[in-house]
């Protein structure tokens, strides 16, 4: 387990800034969580987001013994991408930028893997632009996932009901989907 | 000398005498054959050369004190220009610093880095807002184009269709037919055409 390098820490907060935006701030100076400081840690491939004290204290466990501390916000790919992984979910869902409501008829086939479709959007963000970063929301706020949008707002407004609005990138359906890969190193 | 000291390896445990002990496979091969059983000094002088261990740290041994250390000038005794001595900016690297990757733990400059991500990733999002807009606007006025196309072509129709209307009503005007039956007056003859009759006895 070692800090970012700063390449890294750059691809983690181009990813981070595209569902985000100024967001990231709040992460790094930790107005959000409050009390204590909240740093970004490597453990393999994948970025831990994690307590400075509990970061400290795994200092002590051996590197191979370590499986997992603090939360899992994604996996660096061997082609040196950041990959943002489900579980990083609840810390970039308070910063989002740009956010699509989806109606209760949408939740399901949404949670089982589907891309966001027009008929069930209950609202969505204004002014979003094409292939940006949207955090999916059902319609009482509960984070559903993460995608990317297919179509800028003007343009999904002129989309027929079966047309795609959002790409899924992850969903809380994963959870149970992927549950032996999720959390293997 | 130098024969017997592999022999007492072969015999003893040390990993070291492996080449003694084929000099010894080799010597009792000879002793078996017709060759001699004993070994010249001179011959075995020149085995013990061939090999690696024996002789040759003797002969190191007597080469040391022949071998002078050869000394070291400084750059000043040598008297060297000193016009080469340039090194590129680029290449020279300063001492103490740390090797290997150098991690960004601090949020300083976390923050700076956060701020040039952000900065890159506000105008991308800028210009494809910018893009979109421009886009639409492109699309607003070819539509009105093709809008004010269609009504004036639509136009055009009705104009065309009003004309024949009026064309048709025209032939159809009372003061047009008086002028036909005027005509047929004036020649004697009715408006209808002459049949052709035909009588059968």
């Amino acid at each position: 387990m070692r800090p970012l390098t700063e390449p890294e820490t750059k691809t983690l907060f181009e990813k981070l800034a595209t569902y985000c935006g100024n967001g990231i701030s709040n992460l790094i100076t930790d107005a959000a969580t409050g009390s204590e400081r909240h740093v970004f840690r490597v453990q393999g491939s994948r970025v831990f987001y994690v307590r400075e004290s509990l970061a400290n204290l795994a200092t002590s466990v051996k590197r191979d013994a370590l499986l997992s501390l603090g939360v899992c916000l994604g996996k660096y790919t061997k082609t040196g991408k950041f990959r943002l992984h489900i579980t990083a979910l609840p810390v970039i869902a308070p910063f989002a930028r740009y956010k699509v409501w989806i109606k209760p008829n949408g939740e399901m086939p949404y949670l089982y893997g589907g891309n966001v479709l027009k008929a069930h959007v209950g609202r969505w963000s204004e002014d979003c632009p094409e292939h940006q970063g949207v955090l999916v929301l059902s319609m009482n706020d509960t984070p559903l996932g993460f995608g990317v949008s297919a179509r800028s707002t003007a343009e999904a407004r002129k989309l027929d009901p079966t047309g795609i609005v959002t790409f899924r990138q992850a969903d809380i359906g994963e959870y149970l989907r992927e549950e032996d890969t999720l959390f293997t190193t | 000398m130098a024969p017997t000291k592999p022999a007492k390896g072969a015999k003893g445990k040390s990993g070291k005498g492996k080449s003694g002990g084929s000099s010894i496979r080799a010597t009792k091969s000879k002793s078996a054959g017709s060759a001699p059983t004993g070994i010249s000094k001179r011959k075995a002088k020149s085995m013990s050369l061939a090999k690696p261990g024996g002789a040759q740290r003797t002969k190191s041994a007597t080469s040391e004190p022949q071998k002078k250390k050869k000394r070291k000038y400084s750059e000043k005794e040598l008297g060297i220009p000193t016009l080469n001595g340039i090194v590129p900016a680029g290449v020279a690297k300063p001492k103490g610093q740390k090797i290997g990757k150098k991690f960004v733990d601090d949020p300083a400059s976390l923050m700076a880095i956060m701020s040039v991500v952000n900065a890159e990733k506000e105008g991308h999002i800028e210009s494809k807002i910018m893009k979109a807009r421009h886009l639409e606007e492109i699309r607003e006025a070819k539509k009105k184009e093709a809008e004010a196309r269609s009504d004036e072509k639509k136009s055009k129709f009705e104009e065309r269709k009003q004309d024949l209307k009026k064309k048709k009503n025209r032939h159809s005007e009372p003061g047009a037919e008086k002028a036909a039956t005027e005509k047929t007056a004036k020649t004697g003859k009715s408006a209808k055409p002459l049949r052709k009759r035909v009588s059968f006895g």
